[in-house]
């Protein structure tokens, strides 16, 4: 419990100190910030109003604590290029990001744990061998190939999916699979290992002379144990989602959190920038809290520590 | 006693240590390459990454480095085709032409070049950094310790994709944000685990022979402790090199890296994307490469530490029975 507690308090100020992070590396050019506002033509002295307007003058650790100030408050502002409302960005886009990540989140344990549990039941046959090559290519492929490769088989080709767009199911399937394939092949390797690991325990030997079928010893015992570690380590997923979203939102045209972020860096819509930074940030670190926490669930011994 | 022979009994008490340490430890370098040597995932790797370095460093020299010139009336051309130039000599394009009308395999082995010096010179900075501060870290303790730990922890939970997109947001788009991103979340991450093997390694007995002999920290950190972390290192920085690789050419492919016309991989296969029914080609070679590469460490890597960890070697014995 008091783990679990500190472990919090720890999150809390990482949170904080991205945010800072954050802010000052958005921060970093400074002056750009009216060029994506404002036409080439305005006068030196109209870019300077309109920065004192923004509050872009006073020292940047009182920007810090405006900003912070005025996002607690759900003063959200707005974008620089098109003036739609931030807050309301945050709930469409936000929505996109929701279904892509958990339809990818999903995939990566339905496919990956099943696969992992047939190689280690098949150790060393062909289908350990076809799966773990799999595993090894999968981690190999960057994810922004893979995405070229189907949308050119399966949109351009075979005509079967859309290459872009947004929202029916048709539309997420090549997005999400993609999004979920490096995590897919990850845990396959982990559920192998994990299930190797159990199977040659001496109790799953005993379970085994005590006359229980295999699908048994498996799937109920062998099976429980190597899930602790898989299950306790989700939360990591959520962190490597996030990053990989950023490029596969962009480049099937999904309109998520990652494609707002990537189009407001660049087209130095700062405000934007700086606000889904943070909100991208921030989903990372609550991942790992929870990767945190489940580790601690699943270590009876660092519970009482 | 006289200062000499002082000095001489502690030598001999280091030579003793030292000969110690290479037979007991498998954490030095010389015992990773030993059974490197033997290990099949090793082999396959280094002679698909030779390959690759070797178009890197003999390609331009051979068919030239000219990533720029466009030949309008040469533009998609397929692999294996030879064109005329406008001064009536004729050019043999060895992966063919892309929209423009530039020679793709100049441009690769350009792109090629961009990835490995943004890959294996930033992780080569990460690691000469990482170690040093994860052995001062672990093996002093105390303020320094916390400090670093502090940040590194700090660095390490985040995506490098998302740290490369925040720099590149204050910084403007191009290499320079991505070589940021990546050398400090590499940085971060041996930093954590060459900390961990100090900290085991701290403990061990012939340390505190060492410490018995009266050498000073700084002798025992670098002399003693340093070689024995080497190894776990090296395996760890091959993983690390393969995330550089994908993450230069994911961001470029996206447009937040390498600038056109400065071939990266990633750029070439974002350009060819538009014409893959024309000429696949012009994406799908980039696209390739990049696969191979990343094969290349990973498979290192995985071979490595196959080599290294007396559990999994223990597992790959069983499995030949």
């Amino acid at each position: 419990m008091r783990r679990i507690v500190s472990r919090t308090g720890y999150m809390i100020l990482i949170l904080v100190l991205s945010s800072i992070a954050v802010f000052y590396a958005i921060r970093l050019s400074g002056g750009d910030a009216t060029a994506a506002a404002l036409p080439a033509s305005t006068t030196a002295e109209q870019r300077e109003a309109f920065r004192e307007r923004l509050g872009l003058t006073a020292p940047i650790y009182v920007q810090y604590f405006e900003y912070a100030g005025r996002i607690l408050s759900g003063d959200l502002g707005n974008s620089l290029t098109n003036n739609a409302d931030i807050g309301d960005m945050l709930i469409r886009h936000g929505k996109n990001s929701l279904i892509l990540g958990a339809a990818a989140f999903v995939l990566v344990f339905a496919i990956g744990i099943p696969l992992g549990i047939w190689a280690s039941v098949r150790r060393n046959r062909a289908a350990d061998q076809g799966i773990m090559t799999f595993s090894v290519v999968g981690m190999a492929i960057p994810n922004f190939w893979l995405a070229l490769l189907a949308i050119w088989l399966f949109a351009s080709t075979f005509h079967l999916l859309p290459s872009a767009g947004c929202c029916e199911l048709r539309h997420l399937i090549l997005p999400a699979v993609v999004l979920a394939f490096e995590g897919i092949a990850l845990t396959v390797r982990m559920t192998r290992s994990a299930m190797l690991e159990n199977l040659g325990q001496d109790w799953v030997r005993t379970t085994r002379a005590a006359g229980l079928g295999e699908i048994r010893v498996i799937g109920k015992h062998a099976f429980r144990n190597a899930l602790i570690p898989i299950i306790s380590l989700a939360g990591l997923r959520i962190g490597q989602i996030v990053g990989y979203a950023l490029v596969v939102e962009t480049i099937f045209g999904w309109p998520g959190l990652g494609q707002v972020l990537v189009n407001a860096v660049l087209r130095r819509d700062y405000p934007v920038a700086q606000f889904f930074s943070l909100v991208l940030v921030a989903l990372v670190v609550i991942g790992n809290w929870l990767a945190d926490l489940g580790y601690v669930a699943a270590n009876p011994r660092l519970r009482r520590a | 006693m006289t200062q000499t022979s002082v000095d001489e009994h502690k030598s001999a008490w280091e030579a003793q240590l030292l000969a110690f340490e290479d037979s007991q430890y498998l954490g030095t370098v010389r015992r990773l390459l030993r059974g490197a040597r033997r290990n099949r995932l090793v082999i396959s790797g280094t002679i698909l990454g030779l390959i690759v370095l070797a178009a890197a460093v003999l390609g331009p020299a051979i068919l030239g480095s000219d990533y720029e010139s466009q030949q309008l009336r040469n533009i998609h051309q397929p692999p294996f085709s030879i064109a005329d130039l406008p001064d009536q000599t004729q050019h043999f394009y060895l992966f063919g032409t892309d929209h423009l009308g530039r020679d793709v395999a100049q441009r690769l082995f350009v792109g090629i070049r961009v990835s490995l010096l943004v890959a294996l010179g930033v992780t080569a900075m990460s690691m000469i950094l990482g170690i040093l501060l994860g052995l001062v870290g672990g093996f002093t303790g105390g303020w320094r310790d916390r400090t670093i730990r502090g940040v590194t922890d700090f660095v390490w939970g985040f995506p490098l994709i998302l740290v490369a997109v925040l720099f590149a947001g204050g910084l403007g788009e191009g290499l320079f944000p991505v070589v940021l991103a990546v050398g400090l979340v590499n940085l971060a991450a041996i930093a954590r685990v060459v900390r961990g093997e100090v900290l085991v390694l701290k403990e061990r007995e012939f340390i505190e022979a060492a410490r018995a002999g009266g050498f000073s920290s700084g002798r025992i950190m670098f002399r003693h402790v340093l070689p024995n972390i080497l190894a776990p290192t090296f395996v760890l920085a091959s993983y690390y090199v393969a995330v550089a690789i994908i993450a230069e050419a994911a961001l470029s492919f996206i447009g937040l890296g390498a600038q056109p016309p400065l071939p990266s991989l990633g750029v070439m296969v974002a350009e060819g994307r538009n014409y893959l029914q024309v000429n696949h080609w012009e994406s799908t070679i980039p696209g390739i490469t990049v696969v191979l590469m990343v094969l290349s460490v990973s498979l290192i890597g995985d071979g490595l530490r196959d080599v290294f960890d007396p559990r999994l070697r223990h597992e790959a014995k069983g499995m030949e029975s």
